[in-house]
């Protein structure tokens, strides 16, 4: 170790005591899936959001004032364009890798929530919402809609024409919220369509209100996860007393930082090479003028998909109205997201299974749970191709209203194939014995009280390829 | 021997243990690291030649997929693969550690407060009061909604004009065109936006008090807010005399006082009353006959 | 050190393919639409058009092009735009009726060369009595005011790109990011299909002034499409909003950091 290093620790220590909290830590274990990693990709994803969107706040104005573009891009010289408007685009056009910064964040807002998706699948289809870690489970749902409203509110901020039709369509579904939708509107907007402030307190939401929720939160969610230790997939050696991986250093810390790295790497490649919400071709939001096609981004695109499908029914109440939006936009994903949020207490009413878990299900040991979730995404990936209906349409030469009324059907009938054809493929895997969990062979070392380490030599298991997990490991099967 | 030499002459020891395997990988991740460096510099000439989106992202990428790939392979090569058990310690402190937990609490709070429930409900009621007065500078946020919902700008004798001032007459319109208008004097507001269809003649169905406010029962107005979630619904189909929404493909029949029949639109869009004045320019005979845009839990109430 | 010089050879060609495409001059629409400014027709142009309407027209159209049609789908051509319309038809290809997509007329390569298709358009003018074709100057055209006309009446089907989108059924608006500014001219004349006549424009009519001022300012916003498209944030994919980019966000993006995440993880 060299003097500099030395001379550090030596300092830290004596203030803040950090040499054993450090050297605990640093021989914490942690298993070693890729799947594990996912949760890591939406954490990473968010680092480049905060430092790219940190660089575009200060070239941000959160005005609708109007000013005359007099910028580069040609076709918009003189028009009489939104401040916020202005500055994005100066943003895009007259600063050196403004650009640049500004499709990375955005690539990376579709990065993030996507692998927030692929995350919760991962948590979802393995069982790791199971005691201990329903709070988590809930902690990563709150994150998850954190996601969602940060990002609507941050393709808002330019205030474009795209972006500015999803802003009216999201004033009309807070309007048909019964009883106190108009004043709910009135009170967030500020007044009637398109009330001027939206864009500015959106910018409150995007920059202050959101990022603080989600910062605390995944410190909440890691914290957790720290004092919980991470669940395992069932193997040799693997029970429900132990974890067993790599240690935090020096190996999942260069795996870590190197992922990170990839991160980066793949958002700035999407970010130079693939033009993302090109703002400046939309033009700038006027109240009266549309584009097509029009759609939200994808993570939103459910909700789109939702409202093209949903039956036009408004209800008449004692001459009040329920809004035929009520349906697609309030109550469904107010039941699809009240199932998913208490999906662990919803399976432990039936599987009465109040036990701890940290050994990890396969998909195919619990077909139940799998076709369910299978069923629950297809749903969801129905919505999200009724959203670009138009586009897929033009692109397979089939009429709008084709693909409306089979999606309609398909919506009653898909989930339920989708469970049948799930829990079928589940039982014949799991017949089949095909890809047994990997053993690994070699030393082992197992971690003494003192956080010291003992040698332990590692048997190849029996020759069947070891997907037994051991006894009193709790592993459920059908 | 000081520490730092001995630590240094073990760490020399190591390197001359090398496997053949660890020194492809070192030379791997060398030429990784090499590739980083090569791509920062460029990205160094790039900018302070004035910067160029596509090659900065590249660089970038490269730059850090480099060091990345760099890392990979370290973290899986050139470290000693020791997989490590840890033992799971038990989280809960069992019902011993919890009572003790209680008579913690208990002991301080309990006996002051079980006699003083007077207090606990004045306090409890002191809350309430002091949290809900802490809300009220939310209702600043926005003023009441009131009747705005169902009034537009539109009034009775009010001259309809294009988006840039210009009069409308029964001669601004071809036949088979449409056009977008506003009240004078509210030219681009958004709840009155108003859609002009000059359609064929003979085309309309409408009840016969509707079609006498369809000035020459050829120039026939309604709103542009979808009912559906608000849109404006700028796309006529002339040919077929229909409307269609492009934010969820509702479709609106012209002919037909724009019914929809087809998408999850559930309310025809409005129809503005016209007439023609002494000039021959076009005026609104009054404010849309039902409210405009997407329903809301009073649409019907009090009109 | 070879993975390594694929990984780089990769990137590069990747780099490449994505890199903005310049749009490239129709120059074929180009010559026609010269040789359209090209001034009156003599009886022979007339009467080889009289010939060619008998030919390949007059199956469908009727005998007469100024009379009814055969069929009750098939419009009559004194109803569809005059000499425009016919221009406009034949110089894109839409017309002679391919095969029976439906009611939607799709582009192709045009049948008849530059004189036939003069030819036609003298004879069927001159007989439903509209022989005019629109002349278009973009380069007379403003640029700013044409984005704004643009954006009042023609993005809410074509897009503010000009990129097309779908109209229910079978109607299309078609794609503008790659068409001659004589097609603008004549479509907002004519309004095909389903297009209005007059394209929303206010006070729009043919041969006035500010009309052809309107229409070159258009027509020099939809070449600006074509010839400067200001894709600089690199390739446009399809120009078709968030759904493309959620597809590359997910296949592109999501599918390398998994397999990123696979590669990372080693043999665990």
């Amino acid at each position: 170790m060299s003097m500099v290093m030395e001379r550090s620790l030596k300092y830290l220590d004596e203030r803040l005591g950090t040499s054993s909290l450090a050297r605990k830590t640093l021989r914490k274990v942690f298993p070693d899936h890729w799947s594990f990693l996912l949760g890591e990709i939406a954490l990473f994803a968010l680092v480049v959001l905060i430092f790219t969107g940190t660089f575009l706040t200060f070239f941000y104005t959160p005005s609708v004032k109007e000013v005359i573009y007099d910028g580069s891009y040609a076709p918009l010289r003189g028009a009489e364009v939104s401040a916020a408007y202005d500055s994005v685009l100066r943003l895009s056009f007259e600063v050196r890798a403004g650009l640049l910064m500004r499709q990375v964040h955005h690539w990376a807002a579709l990065v993030f929530v996507a692998s927030i998706v692929v995350h919760l699948c991962r948590i979802f289809f393995t069982g790791a919402f199971r005691r201990p870690r329903e709070l988590n489970w809930l902690i990563g749902i709150g994150l998850l809609f954190l996601a969602l409203g940060e990002g609507f509110t941050g393709y808002s901020l330019p205030d474009d024409l795209l972006s500015g039709i999803g802003l009216r369509i999201f004033y009309s579904v807070t309007l048909a919220i019964p009883v106190i939708g108009t004043w709910v509107t009135y009170l967030l907007f500020g007044g009637e369509f398109p009330a001027g402030d939206i864009i500015s307190r959106l910018f409150v939401f995007h920059i202050m209100l959101i990022p603080a929720l989600l910062l605390a939160l995944v410190g909440a969610h890691l914290a957790i996860l720290v004092l919980q230790k991470h669940t395992q997939f069932p193997g040799h050696g693997k029970t429900e007393r132990n974890v067993v991986g790599k240690r935090l250093w020096p190996e999942q810390t260069f795996k870590s930082v190197s992922l990170l790295l990839f991160v980066t790497a793949v958002l700035a490649l999407l970010g130079g090479l693939a033009q993302i919400n090109p703002v400046w071709q939309y033009g700038p939001f006027v109240a009266y003028n549309v584009t097509s096609p029009a759609q939200p981004d994808w993570y939103i695109g459910f909700l789109d998909g939702a409202l093209r499908l949903g039956p036009p029914w408004d209800l008449n109440l004692f001459g009040f109205t329920i809004s035929e939006v009520f349906w697609p936009a309030v109550l469904f994903p107010g039941i699809a997201f009240g199932i998913l949020t208490l999906w662990p207490w919803i399976e432990r009413r039936f599987t009465k299974d109040r036990a701890e878990h940290h050994l990890l299900d396969r998909p195919r040991d619990t077909p139940i749970r799998t076709g369910i979730g299978a069923a629950g995404l297809m749903v969801f990936f129905i919505m999200f191709l009724e959203g670009g209906n138009d586009i897929f349409g033009v692109l397979l030469n089939v009429t709008v209203e084709t693909i409306t009324r089979i999606l309609q059907w398909a919506l009653v009938i898909a989930p339920i194939l989708t469970f049948l054809v799930t829990y079928w493929m589940c039982k014949s895997l799991s017949r089949s014995r095909l890809r047994p969990a990997r053993i690994n062979a070699g030393v082992r070392l197992s971690r003494t009280h003192d956080g010291g380490y003992e040698t332990v030599s590692l048997e190849p298991a029996a020759s069947d390829g070891g997907d037994r997990a051991p006894a009193g490991a709790g592993s459920h099967s059908e | 021997m000081t520490a730092g030499d001995q630590q240094g002459s073990e760490r020399v020891a190591e390197n001359r243990e090398l496997t053949g395997d660890q020194r492809k990988a070192e030379r791997s991740a060398a030429i990784a690291l090499a590739v980083t460096v090569v791509a920062g510099i460029g990205l160094f000439v790039v900018y302070f030649a004035g910067g160029q989106t596509q090659i900065e992202g590249v660089l970038f990428a490269i730059a850090l997929g480099g060091l990345g790939v760099a890392l990979g392979i370290w973290a899986n090569r050139l470290l000693d693969a020791r997989e490590v058990v840890e033992e799971r310690h038990e989280l809960s402190s069992g019902a011993a550690g919890r009572q003790a937990l209680g008579d913690a609490l208990a002991e301080e709070v309990g006996p002051v407060m079980g006699r003083r429930s007077l207090l606990l409900k004045l306090l409890a009621g002191a809350g309430g009061a002091l949290g809900l007065a802490l809300l009220l500078p939310v209702l600043s946020l926005g003023p009441a909604p009131g009747r705005s919902l169902k009034v537009t700008s539109w009034t009775r004798g009010r001259r309809v004009v294009d988006e840039n001032g210009k009069l409308v007459t029964l001669d601004t319109v071809p036949e088979d065109g449409f056009l977008t208008v506003f009240p004078e004097g509210h030219e681009g507001a958004a709840d009155a936006q108003t859609l002009l269809i000059h359609v064929r003649k003979g085309s309309l169905r409408l009840p016969p008090d509707r079609l006498a406010a369809v000035p020459d029962g050829t120039h026939v107005a309604y709103s542009k807010i979808c009912t559906h979630a608000g849109c404006p619904v700028g796309l006529y189909r002339a040919e077929s005399q229909s409307l269609i929404c492009p934010c969820h493909q509702s479709q609106f029949d012209v002919s037909d006082g724009a019914r929809p029949f087809f998408g999850p639109a559930a309310r025809p869009l409005p129809q503005l009353p016209l007439g023609v004045d002494e000039q021959g320019v076009l005026v609104a005979q009054g404010d849309f006959y039902e409210p405009v845009g997407p329903a809301f839990w009073d649409r019907n109430r009090g009109n | 050190m070879r993975r390594t010089a694929i990984l780089i050879g990769g990137i590069a060609v990747l780099a490449l393919a994505l890199t903005p495409a310049t749009g490239t001059a129709t120059t074929r629409g180009a010559a026609r639409a010269a040789a359209q400014q090209q001034p009156a027709d003599s009886p022979a142009l007339e009467a080889r058009g009289r010939e060619l309407y008998q030919n390949a027209c007059a199956s469908c159209h009727g005998p007469d092009p100024s009379g009814p049609s055969y069929y009750p789908r098939v419009p009559s051509l004194a109803e569809v735009g005059g000499a425009a319309a016919v221009d406009w038809v034949l110089r894109t290809g839409r017309m002679p009726w391919k095969d029976n997509k439906g009611p939607a007329i799709e582009r192709g390569e045009p049948r008849f060369n530059d004189q036939d298709t003069r030819a036609l358009v003298a004879y069927i003018g001159r007989a439903v009595g509209d022989a005019q074709v629109p002349q278009v100057d973009p380069a007379q055209g403003d640029l700013q005011r044409g984005r704004q006309l643009y954006g009042q009446a023609c993005a809410a089907c074509h897009g503010m790109n000009g990129a097309g989108a779908a109209l229910g059924g079978q109607n299309i608006a078609v794609s503008l990011q790659n068409v001659h500014p004589q097609d603008v001219a004549e479509a907002i004349k004519i309004g095909p299909g389903q297009m209005p006549v007059g394209g929303g424009l206010t006070d729009y009519e043919f041969g006035t002034a500010s009309s052809t001022q309107e229409v070159n300012d258009i027509a020099r916003y939809v070449e600006s499409l074509r010839t400067s498209p200001y894709n600089r944030g690199g390739a446009p994919i399809g120009g078709k909003g968030p759904v493309p980019e959620g597809f590359v966000a997910w296949v592109i993006g999501l599918g390398a950091l998994i397999l990123a995440a696979r590669w990372i993880a080693g043999r665990g």
